[in-house]
């Protein structure tokens, strides 16, 4: 494995190695957040009558960690390294691809600080206010800038399907941003969208949706397609389909955000289109997913002793349970069940922690070792305890919503014969209540898990240089 | 013209590209230049610098 040092020579890791170790950081600290506001909705006294400990500004607090902190780290450091190796050539300039962690962790910090104290545009995934947003505008412009920049002075001919998603991905996520962030600032920490009534709330979702899509979605890919050929020792099952794959995802994805506000002051036939568009992305989603995991077709018996391979393939199995629930619940008879219950809930974990974590989780485990020169993690019992603390984490979770919405959907739509609604408000949420505990308890098993990587993260970069081998049947 | 107008001729470059797209995938023949590019990720294992640019040369 002697080329292995030439290649941290030619290749800049030193950015890739810190947002690595900030994704476990930062994964940590935002699952820790979920399972706190968990447990305030099991025992409310959690809050400690404290104003910034309440439900109200925790979540979003969560919400924008696992994705903005722990999510787009874990795409910054894959993306950075995949696209170095793919194009044979170092970081296009490297300073700038500094700034963007330094700029990045003082989003994070920003946003660490101002959503607890109650600063936030209330938006879904954007409650960021008008400072932070352009600093983060700032940094993703210098992350495209690095990223394209790199792509341009490749010494292969052709671009690697990998950084086309990623490509994809910060392309759309910078229109989004901008878009949807557009305010009127009336003091440093207040402002007011440009957009009004309807069309603020359909602005707000096409942004919304398509942070699932080319955020939580395409950049994903992107790490999917190249760790999960590389960690299985084979090509991707089919080249062709991901090239159909890519296309058909963007040009579908970026129609879907309408499923948000079915039943709402939305034209009716926008809500229409959302719907037949999300129903749609079905089939480029699973072309996907069947690309995935068919690229271990033959050498199936590898799950068995590859516990990271395990972390991507069982990814991949979520990303399709996910984007099979989604256009379902997209249409509109399905979504006057669902919408405001538990149900979404459950729907957002199974993609998050089941797609987007694990193979975040899975790309770590294979990028952790090789930019700090070792051959394998520290112990890959420990990858396999964190892989079934993790898994059943999420299943408890998952399980946990899908009985309490659609139970809430049942109950909140039944009536009596004279019209009268069966149950309060109240009563549902009581028949909740064993379902609360049951997620606290996944989101404990899943903290856990992190807790453990981190461990076994610690143990590998501080090992003695030589120590940590590649197991041999690997090959 | 009117926005209806250029949405409609929007949408239909749209599914023609999308077409061609396929066309130029499945039809063109082209399997081998495809599993070239997929075994792309595995160029910066086996090989030193030098022999990787003579392999990019030919593509």
């Amino acid at each position: 494995m002697s080329q292995t040092k030439s290649l941290n020579v030619d290749y800049n890791y030193t950015v890739v190695r810190l947002f690595a170790l900030t994704t476990v950081l930062w994964g940590i600290v935002g699952m820790s957040v979920g399972v706190l506001i968990a447990a305030q909705l099991y025992w409310p006294a959690l809050n400690f009558d404290t104003a910034w400990l309440t439900y109200s500004r925790l979540r979003p607090l969560h919400t924008n960690a696992v994705i903005f902190a722990f999510g787009t780290s874990a795409l910054f450091a894959t993306s950075y390294y995949v696209v170095q190796r793919t194009c044979q050539v170092r970081l296009f300039a490297e300073k700038l691809a500094m700034f963007t962690f330094v700029g990045w962790q003082v989003v994070i910090l920003a946003a660490a600080i101002t959503l607890p104290m109650g600063i936030s545009q209330s938006k879904e995934y954007a409650e960021l206010e008008w400072p932070i947003d352009i600093l983060i505008t700032v940094v993703w412009v210098c992350y495209a800038i690095v990223f394209f920049g790199t792509l341009i002075k490749r010494t292969t001919s052709h671009i690697y399907v990998a950084n086309w998603f990623y490509g994809g991905f910060i392309i759309t996520v910078a229109a989004l941003h901008i878009v949807n962030s557009m305010v009127i600032p009336v003091s440093l920490t207040k402002s007011y969208s440009i957009y009004a009534g309807a069309v603020d709330a359909m602005v707000q979702w096409w942004y919304g949706h398509n942070a699932v899509g080319f955020l939580l979605t395409a950049g994903f890919l992107g790490m999917m397609y190249y760790f999960v050929p590389k960690q299985a020792g084979r090509p991707v099952y089919s080249y062709r389909l991901s090239v159909v794959h890519f296309w058909a995802l963007i040009a579908l994805y970026i129609w879907a955000g309408p499923h948000h506000l079915h039943y709402t002051a939305l034209p009716d036939w926008t809500q229409s289109v959302g719907m037949a568009m999300s129903v749609i992305l079905f089939v480029p989603s699973w072309g996907g997913m069947i690309n995935g995991i068919m690229t271990l077709s033959g050498a199936w018996h590898k799950l068995k002793t590859d516990p990271i391979l395990r972390f991507l393939i069982v990814s991949l199995s979520f990303y399709g349970m996910s984007t099979f629930e989604g256009p379902m619940m997209a249409i509109k008879s399905v979504n006057a069940l669902s919408h405001y219950t538990d149900w979404t809930v459950g729907h957002v974990h199974s993609g998050a922690l089941g797609w987007v974590a694990m193979v975040s989780i899975g790309a770590m485990y294979h990028l952790i070792p090789a930019v700090f020169a070792h051959g394998r993690m520290y112990s890959v019992k420990l990858v396999n305890t964190h892989f079934w603390l993790h898994t059943i984490g999420v299943v408890l979770y998952i399980v946990a919503m899908w009985i309490s919405g659609i139970m809430q959907g049942m109950m909140w739509r039944a009536v009596n014969a004279d019209g009268t609604l069966t149950y309060s408000f109240v009563q549902s949420l009581e028949a909740s209540y064993p379902y609360y505990l049951m997620r606290f308890i996944g989101g404990c098993f899943v903290v856990t898990g992190m807790l453990v990587m981190a461990y076994n993260v610690i143990q590998t970069v501080r090992a003695q240089k030589g120590t940590l081998q590649p197991i041999a049947e690997a090959a | 013209m009117d926005y209806p107008t250029i949405h409609s001729i929007f949408t239909v470059i749209i599914f023609v590209a999308f077409i061609a797209l396929l066309v130029w995938i499945f039809l063109l023949k082209r399997k081998p230049d495809f599993d070239n590019a997929a075994n792309a990720i595995f160029a910066d294992e086996m090989k030193p610098k030098s022999k990787q640019q003579q392999e990019s040369d030919h593509e």
